[in-house]
């Protein structure tokens, strides 16, 4: 926007502005950040959002069509399950499992590949490279083998899948963090740094973190719509969350068995589902667009 | 060139060794005996063989060495023990069921591969205009799809609301094709049973949804990762050198465009394909097709621990082989390649 500008200093907008400008100048993006803001309100005010307990049966009102059928009602705005819970509510629930959940596992991914990253990429020799061939085998390794050998293992649940899930996230955040890290520690503000006589920890944690932010936080986001279809994906297998959970996949294996006469039961939690990882991933993708145009200025 | 290929080798055999040596901890970390794990069989069937002096090897007193050892050697004479549900031998169910899913996948890839690589390329050349967005939009779409819900949508409408496929399965009950090769087109081909035709035709309508399902998805990474390449091709010296040369847009494409784009995209491909396995396993479980995926699976449910012990030595060699197999093939291709590359799609 053109303002009025009073004085004649130039402003300079520091990188992190620079971002959010360009980031706002694509519309599609923004659509997508809003989108995102939706399920991050979800997650966190669900019980107030959801009009039934999720587990609630109303053995009176089974099968509900949705309300912009002919046969639904205005009480169950997405219609009811075989069992006659009220899918609105389980849905706003199975996001803010899903979501939360993939939320929590991209953290704690992102925590452990940035430490490892560091010091893959602060040190040279054996130590790099061994641990640069087990995470590549890792990385080679399908998610769902992962799962099938810790679930085999610990047995099934929610908690183990997870285990899976972190575990074949770690080491994209390991690649970028050394990537990141071997380039940045041949430019010259990390040598003024390190001529000043700072360790390889202050090196990293002062030089060198700050700028990688951005760069991590675009990660996350990948990482976040992988960590989503993973979930949902080993929930629909009855791998991860089981039965009476809300979990969006869990969700949609149950609605299979009623899925012919009562399509909506699986058509809305998947959409949900849809509508997530598709936010996320546009949100990502205007990041990823933002950071590289920003770079042009 | 030697060089690479005995480094390759190299890492190969090591990489197999730590697997059959994670196979073989596996057996101790399954819930039940080692023993009973590894072979498929009740303790008391074993003790029963051993009185009968018929020499299986077994021996509970010896070491974790020796036991390894045996475990080899009964691994390489094919002899993978059977499964604790059916009985069955498990090297030959493996290798009924293995060939299913690469039939599947190589399908699906195909596929993916023919649209998504012109598809990639119009978008790129149409940069910032309405091709490009278009199928850039398209392929956020296909990308977020969950392909299981993506399964369940299709078996919805093109097998219970329009009834124009079938539902499940590789062919229909009434016909019975010899298994050869466990690759279902090339077997039909191979036979020589009556209708061949109409056989071949049931076998392709039992292919187009599952094979629909993954490519769809794939098509979209395909079409991201084509497109990406080639516009960064593009913004490169050598082609502004071309054009200041005054090459035609079409030479300057033809000569120097197409081939060197090609170049990054094979690499950033293969790092893709444990999202084509992973998709292809699920993608088995929803319309039963019996691969390999669909069986480990059913393997978890029924809690048939010799049987998943079995399968994913078999996938992970598998993997192990053709991700190192392809990454061989760049380094011995491409001579500015000194490391693996890592990109993002």
């Amino acid at each position: 926007m053109a303002r009025f500008n009073l004085y004649q200093e130039e402003q300079h907008p520091s990188p992190l502005q620079y971002t959010w400008l360009e980031f706002q100048k694509n519309h599609i993006a923004m659509g997508g950040l809003v989108c995102l803001v939706l399920f991050i309100l979800i997650t966190v005010f669900c019980p107030l959002l959801a009009p039934f307990d999720p587990n609630l049966q109303k053995t009176g009102n089974i099968l509900v069509p949705p309300s912009w059928d002919a046969n639904g009602g205005i009480t169950h705005i997405f219609g009811t399950d075989g069992l006659g819970r009220d899918i609105l509510s389980r849905v706003l629930y199975g996001c803010r499992m899903t979501f939360g959940i993939s939320i929590l596992l991209v953290v704690f991914a992102l925590l452990v590949g940035v430490g490892l990253g560091a010091i893959a990429g602060m040190s040279k020799g054996f130590r790099s490279s061994f641990l640069n061939h087990t995470l590549d085998s890792i990385q080679a390794i399908p998610t769902i083998l992962i799962a099938i050998i810790i679930i085999a293992i610990l047995g099934t649940g929610l908690v183990n899948s997870m285990w899976a899930i972190v575990l074949a996230l770690i080491p994209q955040f390991v690649h970028q963090t050394r990537d990141f890290v071997r380039s940045e520690l041949s430019k010259e503000y990390v040598m003024a740094a390190r001529l000043d006589g700072a360790s390889k920890i202050q090196l990293f944690a002062r030089s060198i973190l700050p700028n990688m932010g951005e760069t991590l936080v675009m990660q996350a986001t990948l990482a976040l719509s992988i960590s989503i279809l993973d979930i949902s994906a080993l929930g629909f297998l009855n791998l991860g969350a089981q039965a009476p959970s809300s979990e969006l996949g869990a969700l949609l294996s149950q609605g299979i068995e009623v899925a012919y006469i009562a399509p909506w039961n699986i058509a809305l939690p998947g959409g949900a589902l849809f509508l997530m990882v598709v936010s996320v991933n546009i949100v990502g993708d205007g990041l990823r667009s933002a950071l590289k145009n920003r770079l042009l200025h | 060139m030697l060089n690479i290929l005995l480094r390759y080798t190299n890492l190969i055999i090591i990489t197999l060794f730590i697997l059959s040596l994670l196979s073989f901890a596996l057996a101790y970390l399954f819930p039940g005996d080692p023993i009973e794990i590894m072979t498929g069989l009740k303790l008391e069937e074993l003790q029963k063989l051993q009185n009968q002096s018929v020499n299986i090897g077994y021996d509970p007193e010896g070491g974790v060495l020796s036991q390894y050892g045996h475990y080899m050697s009964e691994l390489f004479s094919g002899n993978w023990g059977v499964s604790f549900n059916s009985g069955q031998p498990l090297y030959e169910e493996i290798m009924q069921s293995l060939p299913a899913s690469i039939e599947l996948s190589a399908y699906a890839l195909t596929i993916s591969l023919i649209l998504g690589l012109p598809l990639g390329f119009i978008a790129a050349l149409r940069h910032h205009k309405l091709p490009d967005y278009t199928l850039l939009s398209f392929s956020v779409v296909g990308y977020s799809i969950p392909v299981f819900w993506l399964a369940l949508i299709l078996i919805l409408v093109f097998s219970l609301h329009f009834g124009w496929l079938p539902l499940s399965g590789r062919l229909s009950l009434i016909f019975d094709v010899p298994n050869k090769t466990g690759f279902i087109l090339i077997d039909i081909l191979m036979s020589d049973i009556d209708n061949k035709h109409a056989v071949l035709l049931d076998a392709l309508r039992h292919l187009i949804l599952p094979t629909l399902s993954i490519a769809i998805v794939t098509t979209t990474l395909i079409l991201r990762i084509t497109r990406r390449s080639v516009i960064e091709t593009l913004n490169s010296e050598f082609i502004q050198a071309a054009y200041a040369r005054g090459l035609t847009t079409r030479q300057v494409l033809v000569r120097h465009g197409i081939r060197n784009a090609l170049i990054p995209i094979l690499p950033l491909l293969a790092m893709q394909f444990p999202t084509l396995l992973t998709n292809a396993m699920i993608v088995e479980t929803i319309f039963s097709w019996p691969g390999i995926g669909s069986w480990l699976i059913q393997a978890i449910y029924q809690q048939d621990y010799s049987a998943i012990q079995a399968g994913m030595l078999a996938v992970s060699v598998f993997v192990v082989l053709f991700t190192m197999s392809i990454d061989m093939l760049l380094r011995l291709t491409d001579p500015k390649r000194k490391k693996v590359e890592r990109g993002t799609i």
